[in-house]
């Protein structure tokens, strides 16, 4: 039987980019193929050319046997190419059948008129056939992402697609979604489909494909079956070298105390207390993490110290003056740095260019302000050194935030920060959606950091992020600290106790009123648990799981990873 | 809070009116309706009775038909071409160029003579509909291929006909007003252009596949891109039809008196603009921009009635309540939903 797609080696140059160099990819009919690897590897490009979106500088695309040459997704769909978009390209306000024959209307009166009845019914045909429990007549606003995901699948399938490539199919999913994608992908590939999804998730590589084909800088790297590899082989041919699992960490040499926050209470938009109490201390070379399942106070903590929130009650303060009245202006001049939570809303300007985006929060610093007016000249060679220290791709200053990938914006936002010359830097899940590579990179700069007497407050829900790098380790629950620990002798079933609220003996530290809350986050642990040993199979307790995964999905999918043990 | 008029069945239009806003606005239009037959009959002498009287007698039917006729084709015009995500604004120019040209070209050809056997009048009729479809498609042109600001292009489309059509009136007539053409067309025929394309409008917007793609590349382009129907060519047939019924609309007005008139605002007096607040009102439904028509040219036509009758009712103050209304219905009921990428440029990713 032929390969069901035969990429024959594929060369697709861009303007000063070689992004695939002849690359081979023979996908074989009815498996599922993971095409893994760190963004910016050439993956999606690959597919683009397969689905007709570029055309290839070089090489050939055989389907089925039959040499093709597609002009337009057109073309790829008609020789029976599908693609699912990361981003979903459905009409929200319409129905389910109505997005799934979009363009492709069965029509009556002489082709004026569209034939419902028929759509339907092709509709709910399809979704019977593969088992999909889709309501043909429910609006896309009102069904699940997961819901959303199999309309997209159907819109393939009624389109006649023999194979369906998938861009990052659990990006948005939560873990139980995840699930039925993987019984999805069992349905489809029993009736003879073919899978190819795109990810750089090891995990999800190795628990969801029959085969796994690594690219790395445009070039395969290897095509291995996944149940004759093993995490760390593939982490390896991602990024090209051996990884490090451990930072290497050298003794702290605590020195001046540069943060002090005293019983502090900080609400949230709505006025709820999401902060109740909380007091820490850090000094210079030091990094303290805090660990938690996510929305547990962690957002407002961070933006109490730096400055964005005032807090309700309780002091900061930094060096030893008290912050609380002193604007975001004045936090960033006194040398404190923020990474926040969310890049793309709060770390960058999209549209903006980098030059643009480098003097955010400097753009009063004399360095770049002359007389009121920005020195570009100046902010454009600052951008291009951030550039060049942070290995931000592609390196030109005059691109926009925007078309950079997740990694490369968050390289760039630590770049930025680091640049300030802080004396504390607040980071909030430096490595959310982050690939291997550039994780290991933000790691290292945080812990040269350290090693150059700063202060460092790490707030992350990778628990082996915070427990890797942190001197130590603060647990927050429902707002206060569940307790502090050391991160080099706590055993992360400790920390995954005092992440559901209790103590490490087993007891509620905030006494009867939140037991029950208590006792139900306990099970959201413990089922989540068996979820996660589900899907890692070889080994427990590997920080390149988590490192590679990037978190988008909701907090369901944030707690898998956090009690992963 | 639910709205007790939404409740209510409507026998005829139930599959054409889904939207509770729209039953209620039909709803509480025949309510009003009835209630005031019903006073009137009962106490002929009073300002009811008057109300009355001038509500329902023929001569008034006539004239809202008359000034709902731009207001309805206009309005559904903007249907088709806010649905397919282009917001037009300019209708109130597309209205007043289409009445200029349409009287021009009647009486150039002349009342009495024909061309191919189409009597001059309607010659001028079709005249008036090609040059606001030109218009529109420049509009078009400029929004889509060259990615002006929608609202920009809209406010110069209706600037230049503002400007343009009292010019040429002066050029070629001596004043800003044209002479009667001593001809006009009957009411009768632009009451029935109006349902029949309210109808025609709704059944292609909701049955046909290009509906479907109108309303995909109003509310996300991309979508409609990746299966691979073009977006450009759905929203330019969006301007077009916009273009098309703006000039039904302008030349039904003109060639209704047989006459255009320059002055001030010209003849068409902001209809174009309260087409917007018709189609808005009727929530993109050309049913309810068909009913939010006759209701805003009904009240016009009361009043000019009812200043006849010696009563003074400032007209001013009558115009300014289709705008009133839609405030009122934008903040109050806030079903009114634009198109979520309405107003914004699509550029394919090739």
């Amino acid at each position: 039987m032929n390969p069901a797609v035969h990429l024959d080696g594929i060369t697709k140059r861009f303007p000063g980019v070689v992004a695939n160099d002849d690359v081979d990819l023979v996908v074989e009919q009815g498996n599922v193929h993971a095409l893994l690897g760190e963004n910016g590897a050439g993956k999606t490009t690959l597919m683009n050319v397969l689905y007709g979106l570029y055309g290839p500088t070089d090489g050939t695309v055989v389907v089925d046997g039959t040499p093709r040459s597609f002009d337009s997704p057109r073309d790829a769909i008609d020789a029976g190419i599908g693609m699912i978009h990361q981003h979903f390209m459905l009409v929200d306000p319409m129905t389910v059948w109505e997005n799934v024959v979009l363009g492709n209307e069965p029509r009556t009166w002489g082709g004026l008129r569209v034939d419902e009845a028929a759509a339907r019914g092709a509709v709910v045909e399809l979704s019977e056939r593969y088992g999909f429990d889709v309501d043909p007549d429910a609006r896309i606003a009102d069904v699940s992402v997961g819901v959303q995901q199999r309309v997209e699948i159907l819109k393939t399938l009624y389109r006649g697609a023999e194979v369906l490539i998938m861009d990052e199919p659990t990006a948005v999913l939560t873990p139980q979604e995840v699930e039925e994608l993987y019984g999805v992908f069992d349905e489809l590939t029993e009736q003879g489909k073919t899978i190819i999804f795109i990810s750089h998730k090891l995990g999800e590589a190795l628990s969801a494909a029959d085969e796994i084909t690594v690219l790395r800088d445009g070039l395969n790297v290897g095509t291995v079956a996944s149940d004759a590899v093993t995490r760390e082989q593939l982490a390896e041919m991602m990024v090209g070298r051996e990884v490090l699992i451990d930072p290497a960490t050298t003794p702290r040499k605590p020195g001046e105390r540069v943060l002090e926050v005293t019983d502090l209470r900080v609400e949230d938009d709505r006025g709820v207390e999401a902060v109740s109490g909380v007091s820490l201390e850090l000094r210079a070379g030091e990094v303290f993490g805090v660990a938690g399942v996510d929305g547990n106070g962690q957002l407002q903590l961070a933006e109490a110290i730096t400055g964005m929130r005032n807090p309700a009650k309780g002091t900061v303060s930094y060096r030893g003056d008290p912050m609380a009245d002193r604007t975001r202006r004045e936090h960033i001049e006194r040398g404190m740095a923020f990474i926040p939570e969310d890049r793309q809303e709060r770390g960058l300007v999209m549209p903006y260019d980098l030059t643009g985006n480098a003097i955010l929060g400097s753009q009063h610093d004399p360095e770049f302000a002359r007389n009121g007016r920005i020195d570009w000249g100046a902010a454009n060679d600052h951008a291009a050194s951030i550039i060049e220290s942070y290995d931000v791709r592609p390196p030109n200053a005059g691109t926009t935030a925007e078309s950079l990938s997740g990694g490369n914006q968050q390289k760039f936002i630590v770049g930025r920060e680091f640049e300030r010359d802080p004396d504390l830097v607040v980071a909030t899940h430096p490595t959310r959606g982050v690939d291997v590579g550039s994780t290991e990179f933000i790691h290292d700069r945080l812990l040269e950091l350290r090693a150059e007497g700063k202060a460092v407050l790490l707030i992350s829900s990778k628990l082996d992020e915070v427990q890797g790098l942190s001197d130590r380790l603060a647990v927050i629950h429902e707002g206060r600290f569940t307790g502090v620990v050391d991160p080099a002798t706590v055993t992360e079933e400790e920390i995954g106790l005092l992440m559901a609220g209790e103590s490490v003996d087993g007891e509620s530290v905030s006494g009867a009123a939140v037991h029950d809350a208590v006792s139900g986050a306990g099970d959201v642990a413990v089922e989540t648990d068996l979820d996660a040993d589900d899907d890692s199979g070889t080994d427990d307790g590997d920080p390149l799981t988590d490192d590679g995964d990037p978190v988008t999905a909701g907090d369901d999918r944030t707690r898998n990873e956090e009690v992963d043990t | 809070m639910r709205n007790p008029l939404a409740d209510v069945p409507i026998p005829v239009l139930d599959d054409l009116i889904e939207s509770d806003h729209l039953r209620s606005i039909v709803v509480g239009t025949v309510g009003t309706l009835g209630l005031l037959a019903v006073l009137g009959s009962s106490f002929p002498d009073s300002v009811a009775g008057d109300i009355a009287g001038i509500v329902f007698s023929t001569s008034t039917a006539a004239s809202t038909a008359r000034l709902a006729a731009p207001i309805v084709l206009a309005g559904l015009g903007g249907i088709f071409a806010e649905k397919s995500g282009v917001i037009n604004i300019g209708l109130e120019g597309l209205l007043i160029i289409s009445a200029f040209v349409s009287v021009y070209v009647a009486s150039v050809v002349g009342i009495g003579n024909a061309i191919l056997g189409v009597p001059a009048i309607w010659v001028g009729f079709l005249a008036g509909i090609v040059a606001s479809t030109a218009l529109a498609g420049v509009f078009g042109v400029v929004c889509i291929e060259f990615k002006a600001d929608q609202i920009i292009a809209g406010l110069a489309v209706w600037l230049i006909a503002l400007g343009l059509a009292p010019f040429m009136s002066t050029v070629f007539y001596g004043g800003v007003n044209t002479p009667n053409l001593g001809a006009r067309v009957g009411w009768r025929y632009f009451a029935v252009m109006v349902v029949v394309a309210t109808i025609v409008s709704w059944w292609a917007l909701n049955r046909t596949a290009f509906g479907k793609h109108l309303r995909a590349a109003g509310e996300n382009p991309r979508a409609l891109d990746t299966v691979g129907v073009s977006v450009s060519r759905v929203r330019h047939t969006g301007v077009l039809l916009s273009g098309v019924l703006s000039g039904v609309g302008g030349s039904a007005l003109a060639l209704s008196i047989g006459q255009f008139v320059g002055s001030g605002e010209t003849m068409v007096q902001g209809k174009g603009f309260i087409a917007i607040v018709a189609y808005l009102f009727g929530n993109y439904n050309p049913v309810g921009t068909l009913g939010a028509g006759i209701l805003f040219a009904g009240l016009d036509a009361t009043q000019i009635r009812l200043q006849q009758l010696g009563y003074a009712v400032p007209d001013t103050l009558v115009q300014t309540i289709p705008y009133v209304v839609v405030i009122l219905v934008l903040a109050l009921v806030g079903r009114t939903r634009l198109p979520a990428a309405a107003g914004d440029h699509y550029e394919t990713e090739e």
